[in-house]
Order: C-alpha cells, then structure tokens, then sequence
C-alpha cells in the first residue's frame, strides 16, 4: 500500500487530534434544571461511580469513538492506494487513437470511450501534488489525441481535473492513423519547460502510454527505447465490412453516363453477405446482393488477407450527381459503410482564340468536343468589351497566342508567350535552346502528355510567384506555369508553340485537350471534390473576401471567408459524409469525404506492435486494476463509527 | 361582619376542599391507637378515671378523696368506704405539622398544594369531631401555626391560614420539630406531611416529636416527577432551596441508581418509623386527596 499525500495527513492529524482531546478537557456547558433536592441525585451519581470500577472507560468510548473516526478520515485523507503503477514524480505521455478504426463499437460504447475511460484511469492512478507538500513531486501527464495528425489535449500537468476534462474532450474522428508525428510531438513538449514552477525539462525522458487499437501504418518509422512506452489495447472483433475504393466517372464516348466501381472488404473471418446501395441524389437507384469471402487464414504470401468484392454500376444522368454506394450490413465500423463521389455534369466549353494566325494552335484546338471556338485576331480582341467578358463570361477560356492585352478580363487563360502583366508572372529575356528536364505527369493538364522530346528554339525566362503552380521546366526556365491572380486562372507556356517541335508530338493535341477541359470546369474540379478525410476543402476562383458557408456532417455550417487570391480552404472535414460549400450568387458545390482506406478499415486488435526494431507488447491487464484507491472505504468507515458513536450516544442519554 | 368575613373564608376553604369532599368528611372521625388522656372531657374515652357517667370500679377510700364519689350504698351494706371511679371521656389533640419549605413547591402538581388539601381535610375531620387542632407549617423553624383550635368555628380561620401560606425558605427539620415538640400539650395525634427530603437527615427530627402519649403519622409526599425524572443530556442540577448544584450526565444507568436510592431512602424512613411504633404513608403528589383521605387513611386506622 502506498500513499498519495501522506503529508496532508500528517498536517491534518496534528492539526485535528489535539483539537479534539482539547474539547474532552473542556467543561462542559451544562442546562440549569432546578430540582426540589439534590440529596438524592448525589448519592446516585455516588453509587453509580462506586459500582461502576470502568465508569471512566465507559464515558470515554465516545471519545474513542470519535478518535477511530478522526483516524479513519486522517487516512482517508492520506490517499492510501492498494498499489501503484509508477513511482511518483514521473512524466507520461498518454496518446489516444481516435482514428476511424477507433470509432468501432465492438466494444461499448466505442473503442475511443474504452480508451478513454482507461486513460482517465490511468490520470487517476498517478500520484498527484500533496497539500503543502514540500518535498514529494508529483506527476505529470500530458495529453495527445491523434488521427493523421496529432493534437495537444493538454500539456504537462498534475491538475487531475484538468487531464480528465481534456481526456473527455476527445471527439473521434474519421481520419488515418499516424502515430509517428504524435511522437515527435509528445518528445517536443517532454524537452520543452511545462505548466509546472518546478519544469523538470530533460532530466528524464516522458513515458509515451498509447491507448489505441494498433492499426497504426506508420509504427515502422517510429524508434522508441525498450520500456518508453506501454501499449494498452482496446477492441476485441475484426468483423467489418467496408467500401474501400469507389470512384464515379463519366465515359469518354456518352458523357451523359456515369460508370460506378466500388471495392468492398470484408475484414471478418466468416463468408459475408451484404446488399450494396446505389443511390443517386439520395434516390436509391439498385440494391445489389454480395457475398464476399472471408479473411484468408491459410499461411502463404496472401495470409490474412481479407476478402474482396468488386462491384460496377452504369448510370444514365446528364446532370450533376451525388453518388452513394453504401453497405447495408450493420457491423461494427459505421463510416467505413457508405462512400459518395460527386460527378460534375457533362459540358461542352465555349473557347475564344486571340492569335495573329497560329493553324497548330486552331487546329489542336479544333480536335477537342468544344461547343464552340472563336478566333479573333489580338486588336478584334482588344476592340472587344472586357468590362461584359468578365461579368457575362461568355467564354470559358481564353487562349492568347503571342498577345500580351493592356486589360485582362477575369476569365480561364491558355497563354503562349510572353505572360501578361496581371499574372505575377516575371518576364526577363528570351533563353534559347531550351529542352525539358522535368514535369509532373500526374497534374490533370498533363494528364497522358508526354514531354520528353519537347523542344523550344526561344523561350521567356519566367520567374513565378511563390504560389504559382510549376508543372513544367526547361533547362533555364519554368516551361509550364499554373497561377491563379484576382479570380482568374492563367495556364502559361513561355513559349511560341510555332518555335517548338511540339505539334510534331501526339501529347500537344492532348495537351490542348486537358487544359482547356481543365480550365473550363474550374481547375480539375473532378479531382477536387472527391476528398478523403482530412484533406482540406478547396475552392478557388471566388470574388476576394468573399464569405462561404460550409455545411456537412457534425458541421451545422461554418462562414470562410476567401483570401485575397480568391480561395477558401476549409480543414474541418474530420467526418465521413457529404460537405456543401455555398456562395451567395453561386451554385451550390459539393464535396464528398470519403474514408477509403483499407488500413483504417481493418479493425482487428493488434496484440502487439512492432515498432522500427521493437516489439511492444500490448498491456495484459486493463488499467483498472492496476490500483486501487482506499479513501472512500475509509470515508465509509468513518461515517459508520459516526453512526455508532451516535446510537452509543443515545443509549447512554436514554434508556 | 362577622357573616361576611365568614362567607369569605369559607369560599376560600371550598378551594382546598370539594364541598362534596367535605360533606363526606363529616362522617369520618380521627382514631387514636392509644386512648390518649385529653385536657377536656371529649368524645372518646379515656384512660383516666374521672367524672363520667360510665362507671369503671371502686377503690377504698384514703384521707383526702372528694366525698362526693364515695359510694354511699356501699358504705350502708359494708361500713367501709369506697369511692367511685368512672371511665372519663377526654378530648383528643391532634397537631397536624406541615412542612412549608421552598422545596414543597415543586413538581407537577406540586407537592405544596397536595399538603395542604390533606391538611385541611385532616384539620376539618378533627374540628367537626370537636378535637383540639393545631396546625404548625414549619421551614427553618416553625413558621406559622394555629394552636388549640376546636370547634367548627375554626374553620375559616384555619382554611385562611393554610391559602396564605407560602412556601419559601431552607428547611430545618431538626429545629423546627423542637419547637413544634416544646410547643405541644397534652396528647393525641401528630401527623407530620413532608417530603423528608432534608440534607440533615430526617432521624434526630423525628426523634423529638415521638412521645409517649402522641400518635406519630409520617406522610412522605413526593412528586411525580421525582419518582421517575424525565432528564436528558449534560444537566447542572440546582437546589431549590439552597441552591447547592450537582453536575450530572443524565444515562439510563444514573436513572437506575437514582431511583434505587429513593427507593431505599423511602424504605430508610419507613423501617424508622415502623421500629419506633410510628405510621409510614408514602403519597404521590399527583395522586387524588379525596381517595388517600376516604380509603388509605381509614385503612390504616387514622381515620374511621
């Protein structure tokens, strides 16, 4: 048995014991009551002292009484605890999963308020700041909630109040698991001074006490020493069914019809059916019956593997749609069930070329499905009246060839040559010779286009702004250049297409393809509105200042408000489910967050955690046995003498 | 005036005594164990010879008898002379002391009152039966007293001193039974009402008012609430009297012992009084006058 605050007790008693033996010394105050003799009542009180040899013994087991109470109390005070986990004085880290896996309700209520009630346990168990203590230290703990990034509950503190509070605070989330930031965290503030007047700093490393289920992907790039940290962990099933992969796209060829293909696993150990939904603006348009096969327990390279099903819708819809694939099975992990897409609706784009005469770029142009391409020559543009351009915006973009315009109107630009003035885009001289070194593949403008061979004879050396895009680099120079500057977009090549081999190469008519298709529905839209958790939400193009109001799930709606470039970028979506970003004047856009991820999926507990080099156990015993305390039994003790000092009481006054 | 002073005295005896009480009393009469030599001829007999109709014996005639008892037809037949002797009716003194110390005055109902119902209803048995009365209240010393009364003109006076009579002062048993004692003639009854609860002790009181010719009757008359006292908690017990404390923690165990001293003080002047040929009534004072008078005291014989 050890003690929380030994030294309070000690005050206390010195204080309370003398107090109490001084009230016994003290006369009491005795009521008058007039008798018509006193002869008789001294000669019983005589009597009474003579017969009775324990007389004093007796009066005096009210005193002794009170004392066992006093005693009683005193000890409650001391916090007596049955056994401890930690010798005092220490410092602990407590890491608390609330990733989506922790959100399973394999163990009631979920897995994150298992977690959290051992941690708070665990607060409880610690040894906290004596009264007037002057030499016993405390512990402290700290408090770190992660998903995909980790957040400080709480800093290094002993107020147990304060942890609890912080602990209860925890709201699960949607989101990865990323162990390896929260400890470098949780290292940081261990070697930073804390809350507390006595910061003991470096002087020993904090112990890192992870509350989690164990689906942690990145445990391999974490180093810990061997007794740094202690896994408690919380979960007992693995049956969960979920859609980890969905995507909605239109075809090519009808682009009035969307294809759906979505993934589902079934984590279980048992063969698992299931009806799968497709719903389409919330009207359920198929219900389809599956059986997935269980998880794999032969040994061999696909060992443990869970089973798979892969499912493909066709819709016919030529507006914008929200698409749901959802799971119909209950089952232990309810974000992983439902998956959404949001499919922009078809559109054929309206483009103006401003060229002295470029048939390479007309014709590549001319190759794309565009609803209609004009050609005007620099000075027709010029004449034309920018002020209704930019409100009426009757073209959706704007290629300049060799045109540097004296206004812009806000509109899409494809710009060759030499960038315009209101692009932030740096002009110095020509470079000639130049050949590309490096390009991202990947961006949806260079979506299929290959630029290894590309060629210029002369190019503009441009220097970009910090936050412009560069998708394309020469030698010497930025070849390709995203920026986005008072709600316009410009899509620079430095260069003349005609002083270049592009139009020999297959990519270019792709690549007039994809940056218009790109411009045209707002900067790769398709991309942008299919989230996963914790990804921000971002929407550009948007009148500076501008306010929007995001709603989604456990979102009621919050104002953003757009930075002078013209964008918001809203980090909130910690939830699964559909988010709407609503800008007065504007149609309403919508995101889908999606969990679709087969790590976070997979709810089996993990035993044990293998670290990088290092096997930690997951804890045998729940926290909750590892002490208890004493107090309140000896409160309860207290308060039975009391009792029993009152009934003694009485049947000395009474009969 | 005489009428009017006598109306009031009477109203005020009526509220000692029930006038239904009373008109039951005037069939009882006081009894002597002892026929007692009285100082006038009474209503009873005595053990001294005298003028009386009843005749008791003869005895031969010394020099210097009256000649007018000397049994003249004996003289005639025998020519000796004999005297007459006859059994003479005496009055009967009965001496009713009270004690009227600051301690009669307590319990609920008090102590006082009772005494002096059973005073007055004593004092109005014996003057309707034309006995000598003497009423003494005494504390520290004798205090009043109405001495030879007789007759039942001496009703108002006496039921005024009784009514006026307050209870007040230390008492002094001892003293007062001297003076009560010294003051006393002839022979008769003495009954003595008290709670005997004296700090001297009751014995060396007692001593001097037993005499050879008085019947002595003890009527100990303690309150209820001294019988079995309701107390509780830490108490500072004060004297009535002399206001002398006692500090008590009252518990059922000193409740025990303390009705067990009482019981064996009452016993103490009980077996006193019996050894010395004296009557012991121990009375509650909540306890009805009417049936102590018409049934305890004519079962002892005080009363017939």
């Amino acid at each position: 048995m050890e003690w929380l605050t030994p030294l309070t007790a000690l005050y206390a008693a010195a204080a309370a014991v003398p107090v109490l033996l001084l009230l016994y010394f003290l006369k009491l105050k005795r009521r008058e009551q007039l008798v018509s003799c006193t002869l008789l009542w001294k000669r019983a009180v005589q009597d009474l002292q003579v017969n009775a040899p324990f007389q004093r013994i007796r009066r005096n087991i009210l005193l002794l009484l009170q004392l066992l109470m006093l005693a009683a109390v005193l000890l409650a005070l001391g916090g007596p605890l049955l056994s401890r986990i930690a010798a005092p004085g220490r410092r602990f880290v407590l890491l608390i999963d609330r990733s989506a896996s922790m959100s399973a309700a394999d163990v009631k209520p979920t897995r994150l308020d298992d977690a959290k009630k051992q941690a708070e346990l665990f607060v409880q168990s610690v040894g906290a700041q004596a009264l007037f203590s002057l030499g016993a230290k405390s512990d402290l703990v700290m408090v770190i909630a992660f998903d995909d990034h980790p957040k400080v509950m709480c800093n290094f503190t002993s107020d147990k109040r304060q942890l609890v509070a912080a602990i209860e605070a925890i709201m699960a989330g949607h989101g990865g698991s990323s162990l390896a930031e929260a400890v470098v965290v949780a290292r940081a503030f261990a070697q930073s001074p804390g809350l507390e007047p006595d910061s003991r700093t470096t002087q020993e490393p904090a112990r890192l006490v992870l509350f989690s289920d164990g689906r942690i992907p990145d445990l391999k790039n974490i180093v810990v020493a061997s007794d740094e940290l202690v896994f408690n962990c919380t979960g007992r099933s693995a049956d969960n069914i979920a859609v980890t992969a969905m995507q909605a796209r239109r075809t090519y060829e009808s682009p009035d019809e969307i294809n759906v293909f979505a993934t589902l696993i079934n984590y279980g150990y048992e063969q698992a059916a299931c009806d799968v939904q497709l719903s389409l603006n919330t009207d359920v348009r198929a219900v389809r019956s599956v059986t997935i096969p269980p998880r794999s327990s032969d040994s061999g390279p696909d060992a443990n593997e869970p089973g798979k099903v892969a499912l493909n819708f066709t819709l016919s819809h030529a507006d914008a749609a929200v698409i749901e694939v959802r799971q119909l099975q209950p089952d232990a992990l309810s974000c992983d069930d439902a998956a959404w897409a949001v499919v922009s609706p078809p559109r054929r784009l309206s483009v103006l070329l401003v060229t002295a005469g470029n048939i390479v770029l007309e014709s590549g142009l001319r190759a794309s499905p565009l609803a209609k391409l004009d050609v005007r020559s620099p000075a027709q543009f010029d004449a034309m009246d920018h002020a209704a351009l930019s409100v009426d915006q009757p073209y959706d973009v704007i290629v300049l060839d060799n045109h540097v315009p004296g206004s812009l109107p806000k509109c899409r630009y494809l710009i060759f040559g030499r960038p315009p003035a209101g692009s932030d885009v740096a002009v110095a001289e020509q470079v000639e010779n130049q050949v590309i070194v490096d390009w991202r593949p990947k961006h949806a403008v260079l979506q299929y286009v290959n630029l290894t061979n590309l060629f210029a004879a002369k190019s503009f050396r441009m220097t970009p702004p910090r936050d412009a895009e560069v998708l394309a680099e020469f030698n010497e120079t930025p070849a390709l250049v995203l920026v986005r500057r008072q709600g316009s977009t410009f899509l620079i090549a430095g260069f003349d297409v005609l002083q270049t081999n592009w139009p020999f190469e297959p990519g270019f008519v792709l690549f007039c393809y994809n940056a218009v298709s790109f411009l045209g529905t707002e900067a790769g839209q398709k991309y942008q509105t299919n989230l996963q958790v914790g990804e921000p939400i971002v929407v550009d193009g948007l009148t500076p200042g501008a306010t929007a109001r995001i709603s989604g799930p456990y979102l009621p709606g919050t104002e953003v408000t757009a930075t002078p470039a013209g964008s918001i970028r809203f980090s909130g979506d910690d939830r699964v489910g559909l988010y709407s970003v609503a800008v007065p004047d504007q149609p309403l856009r919508m995101f889908a967050v999606n969990l679709l991820d087969a790590s976070e999926s997979d709810i089996k507990p993990v035993g044990e955690i293998v670290m990088s080099g290092q096997i930690v156990q997951a804890r045998q015993q729940p926290v909750s046995r590892a002490n208890l305390p004493l107090w309140p039994w000896l409160v309860g003790l207290a308060l039975a003498l009391a009792c029993l000092e009152w009934l003694v009481y009485n049947k000395k006054v009474r009969i | 005036m005489s009428q009017s002073k006598t109306t009031v005295s009477r109203k005020r005896l009526t509220d000692l005594l029930d006038p239904k009480f009373m008109a039951r009393l005037d069939s009882l009469d006081v009894l002597s164990r002892k026929i007692l030599q009285g100082k006038l001829q009474g209503e009873r007999r005595s053990k001294r010879r005298g003028q009386s109709v009843e005749f008791a014996d003869h005895r031969p005639y010394v020099a210097g008898d009256d000649l007018r008892f000397v049994d003249w037809n004996i003289y005639g037949r025998l020519d000796q002379l004999f005297l007459k002797l006859f059994l003479e009716e005496q009055d009967l003194t009965v001496h009713v002391a009270m004690d009227a110390s600051a301690s009669m005055s307590f319990g609920e109902p008090s102590k006082e009152l009772f005494i002096k119902k059973l005073a007055a209803a004593l004092a109005y048995i014996s003057l309707v039966n034309n006995n000598r009365v003497t009423i003494s209240a005494f504390a520290d010393g004798v205090q009043a007293q109405l001495a030879n009364m007789r007759g039942r003109n001496y009703l108002p006076q006496m039921a005024e001193m009784l009514l006026t009579l307050g209870s007040e002062g230390l008492s002094h048993f001892e003293s007062s039974a001297r003076q009560i004692a010294a003051g006393r003639i002839g022979s008769g009854i003495m009954i003595v009402l008290s709670d005997f609860l004296f700090k001297e002790g009751f014995d060396t009181g007692l001593r001097r008012l037993m005499a050879r010719q008085y019947d002595l009757y003890v009527i100990q008359v303690v309150s209820a609430q001294e019988l079995s006292p309701e107390l509780s908690g830490d108490l500072k017990l004060v004297d009535i009297e002399d206001a002398d404390a006692a500090e008590i923690t009252v518990s059922g165990a000193l409740l025990k012992y303390y009705k067990r001293t009482l019981t064996a003080y009452c016993n103490e002047l009980k077996d006193f009084c019996t050894r010395r040929g004296a009557t012991y009534v121990l009375v509650n004072s909540a306890d009805s006058v009417e049936s102590l008078v018409l049934n305890y005291l004519r079962r002892i014989r005080l009363l017939r």
